[in-house]
C-alpha cells in the first residue's frame, strides 16, 4: 500500500512534467493545425542552454532560465517565419510540415551531439532535501517542480484568457476565416504562437532536466510520450493535455512498481488504442 | 501515339538500366556492389509502398520501418527455428505483417484523420523494440536473429542479387499497376478531395484498408526478402536511421510519383555509402538534406527531371521552328 502511494505520488510529479512538456506541442496544434515533430528537440535545447549558461559560463539559475526561454522563443518565431511559413502555403502542406520538423529536429540533434557530445549532462536540482507526508517520501525539489508547473499553466491560462494577443490566438485556433474578418493578422499570430510554444517547451526541457538527466537523443523519447498525451487528451486541448498527462503519468508509475518499466510503453500504446476507438477525438478534443 | 513519344526517352533509359542491372553480375560485379544493389531492390520496394501510403494515398504513415521488420521477424524465425523454406516464410511475414498492420493501424485509420494516423503508426512502430525485447527467446532480443537461412540452400550473392531484382521487378510491376487501376484512381481522389470523391461514389473505408494492406503486405515481403538475403535482422532495423533513410528516400526522389522512391533509394543507398566519410554527422546531413528538399524542391528529383526536359524541349522547338 505505501509504495503504491509512493507510486501514485512519483506519478503525479512526472505526469505534471509531462504536461508541461505536452503544452508546447498541443498549443502549436491548436492554433495552426502544424504538428511539431521536432517537438523533443526543442525541449532539449532548451535544457541545454540552462546547462550552458550553468555549467559552461558560471551564470545563475534564473538569469540562465530566462536566457534560455529568451533564446528559444525567437528559435520559434524564425523557424516559423523562414520554414513553415512558406510550407503552409503549399499544397499538401500537412504532410510537408511533419516531414520537415522530423528533419530539422534530426538535424539539430545531431548539431547537438557534436557541440556537447553523447556524454549525459544534468541540470542541478533547485533544493537539496525530501519531506515526509504520512508514507510518502517525496525530494523538496520534486515538489518545487509540481508547483512550478501548476503556477506556469495558471499563468499561461491567465494569458490565453486576458491578453489581447492570447485572445487572438484563441480565436485563430477557433476560426481561422473569423479571426481573418474581425482583422487579426493570422501570419503574426502564428509566429507568436510557435516563439511561445517553443519557450514553454524549452522550459519543459529545463524541469525535464533536474528531475532526469539530458543527452541529445532523449528528446526522442519525451516527444513520443508527449504525442500520445496530447493525442489522449485530445488535439489542441490544453487542458485535455493537462488530464492526460497527469493520468498517463500515475499509470506508467503505478505500471512501473507492478510489471516493471519495459511495459510501461504497451500499456501506453493499448491505451491510446482503445480510446481513439472510443472516443477519436481524444478526452477533451476540439477544445483549447 | 503522343504518349509513347514524350515519354521515348526514359522507357530507353528504363530498358538500358534494367538491362545493365540484369548483365552487371555476369560482366564482374564485385560482391560489395552485389550487396548494394540488393539493399537497393529491397529498400526500393519498402520506399515505393511508404510512397503508395503517403503520396498517393496521402495518409502520413511513419510505421513502414515496422511494417518491414514484422515481415523480417515473422520469415527469420519461421526458417531459422522451425526450419522452413523460405519460399513459404516469406509469404507467411508479408501477410503477418498485412494483417497485424491492418489490425492495428488501418482499422484505428478509418476513424481518424491526417496527424492522429502519423502518431497511432510512429508510436506502433516505437513499441515494437519493447515487445522484442520481451520476447528474448524467440526473436533474440537486442542482440537480433542471425545466421538466417538463405534462399535457397549454399547460396551465394549473385543468387540473392537475381531474386531480389525479380522481387523489385514483380513489386513495381503491380505497383504501377495499381496506381493506373481505379483502385489508385480513387487513392488519389481521396487524397485530393476527400468530399468530391465520396460523392461520386468512392468507398473511403474500403479505399483505405485496401492501401493499408496492399503497402503493408508488400512492405513486409520486403522485410523477408532482406532477412534472407542478408542472414540478420536486429531492433536497430527500426532505429531512428532506417526511418529516416525511408522518408529521405521517398521524398528525395519526389513524393506522389511512380519513379521517384525508386530513384531516390538509388541514390540513398549509393550515396549512403559515400555519406559515411562524413562520419556522425551522416544522420545530420541526412536530415539537412529532407529539410532542404521540402523547402527549396518539394517535387524531389521527379521535379528536376520534369523541368530539364520542359527546358530541353522548348530548347529543341526553338531550332525546329528556326530551321523550317
Amino acid at each position: 500500500m505505501d509504495s503504491l502511494l509512493n507510486a501514485i505520488a512519483s506519478g503525479l510529479i512526472s505526469g505534471s512534467l509531462y504536461a508541461a512538456m505536452a503544452l508546447g506541442l498541443t498549443i502549436i496544434y491548436g492554433v495552426s493545425r502544424v504538428f511539431n515533430f521536432g517537438h523533443g528537440i526543442v525541449a532539449v535545447m532548451g535544457g541545454y542552454f540552462v546547462w550552458s549558461l550553468m555549467q559552461q559560463a558560471g551564470v545563475g539559475l534564473l538569469p540562465s532560465i530566462l536566457v534560455s526561454l529568451l533564446v528559444m522563443y525567437l528559435i520559434g518565431f524564425l523557424v516559423f517565419r523562414y520554414s513553415i511559413n512558406p510550407l503552409l502555403k503549399k499544397p499538401g502542406w500537412e504532410i510537408s510540415t511533419v516531414l520537415f520538423m522530423l528533419g530539422a529536429g534530426i538535424l539539430l540533434e545531431n548539431v547537438l551531439l557534436q557541440v556537447y557530445g553523447p556524454r549525459v549532462k544534468s541540470i542541478p536540482l533547485f533544493v537539496q532535501g525530501s519531506v515526509k507526508m504520512g508514507p510518502v517520501q517525496i525530494n523538496w525539489h520534486e515538489l518545487i517542480l509540481m508547483g512550478v508547473v501548476v503556477i506556469g499553466i495558471l499563468a499561461l491560462n491567465l494569458f490565453f484568457k486576458s491578453t489581447r494577443t492570447g485572445q487572438a490566438m484563441r480565436s485563430v485556433s477557433q476560426s481561422i476565416p473569423g479571426a481573418k474578418v474581425v482583422g487579426i493578422d493570422i501570419e503574426r499570430i502564428f509566429g507568436l504562437t510557435f516563439g511561445l510554444a517553443f519557450a514553454v517547451t524549452g522550459f519543459s526541457g529545463i524541469l525535464l532536466g533536474t528531475k532526469y538527466y539530458l543527452n541529445p537523443h532523449i528528446g526522442w523519447e519525451w516527444m513520443v510520450k508527449g504525442f500520445v498525451i496530447v493525442a489522449f487528451g485530445g488535439l489542441g486541448s490544453t487542458l485535455g493535455a493537462i488530464y492526460a498527462a497527469v493520468i498517463l503519468g500515475v499509470v506508467e508509475a503505478i505500471a512501473t512498481l507492478y510489471l516493471g518499466a519495459i511495459w510501461v510503453w504497451p500499456i501506453w500504446f493499448t491505451m491510446f488504442l482503445i480510446l481513439l476507438l472510443l472516443r477519436p477525438q481524444g478526452i477533451l478534443g476540439g477544445r483549447m | 501515339m503522343n504518349l509513347l513519344k514524350r515519354l521515348t526517352w526514359k522507357n530507353w533509359l528504363v530498358v538500358w538500366a534494367t538491362l545493365l542491372i540484369v548483365v552487371y553480375p555476369l560482366i564482374g560485379a564485385s560482391s560489395y556492389m552485389k550487396h548494394l544493389f540488393i539493399l537497393f531492390f529491397v529498400w526500393s520496394v519498402v520506399a515505393s509502398n511508404w510512397n503508395l501510403l503517403m503520396g498517393y494515398a496521402g495518409i502520413t504513415s511513419l510505421g513502414n520501418i515496422g511494417f518491414m521488420a514484422i515481415g523480417g521477424y515473422t520469415s527469420g524465425i519461421l526458417a531459422k527455428t522451425f526450419g522452413l523454406s523460405p519460399w513459404l516464410t516469406i509469404p507467411i511475414g508479408g501477410v503477418a505483417s498485412g494483417l497485424l498492420v491492418t489490425l492495428f493501424l488501418g482499422l484505428p485509420a478509418l476513424r481518424l484523420s491526417g496527424i492522429y494516423i502519423a502518431l497511432l503508426s510512429l508510436i506502433f512502430a516505437d513499441s515494437l523494440p519493447s515487445i522484442l525485447t520481451q520476447t528474448r527467446e524467440i526473436t533474440g532480443g537486442a542482440m537480433g536473429l542471425h545466421e538466417i537461412p538463405g534462399f535457397i540452400p549454399g547460396m551465394e550473392k549473385i543468387h540473392a542479387y537475381y531474386i531480389c531484382f525479380a522481387f523489385f521487378v514483380l513489386v513495381h510491376f503491380l505497383i504501377h499497376r495499381t496506381i493506373i487501376s481505379n483502385t489508385g484512381l480513387a487513392f488519389v481522389a481521396l487524397r485530393d478531395s476527400e468530399n468530391l470523391a465520396t460523392t461520386v461514389g468512392v468507398n473511403r473505408f474500403k479505399e483505405r484498408i485496401k492501401v493499408f494492406a496492399l503497402s503493408s503486405f508488400f512492405t513486409g515481403l520486403a522485410g523477408g526478402f532482406y532477412v534472407h538475403s542478408l542472414g540478420d535482422i536486429s531492433p536497430t532495423t527500426l532505429s531512428i536511421e532506417p526511418f529516416l533513410l525511408g522518408i529521405t528516400m521517398m521524398e528525395l526522389g519526389g513524393i506522389g510519383t511512380f519513379a521517384g522512391p525508386i530513384l531516390g533509394s538509388a541514390v540513398i543507398v549509393f550515396g549512403n555509402e559515400f555519406l559515411r566519410l562524413a562520419g556522425t554527422l551522416r544522420l545530420a546531413l541526412l536530415g539537412a538534406l529532407i529539410c532542404a528538399t521540402i523547402l527549396f524542391f518539394p517535387g524531389g528529383i521527379m521535379q528536376l527531371i520534369d523541368q530539364a526536359e520542359k527546358l530541353m524541349r522548348t530548347l529543341i522547338r526553338k531550332r525546329i521552328s528556326r530551321e523550317n
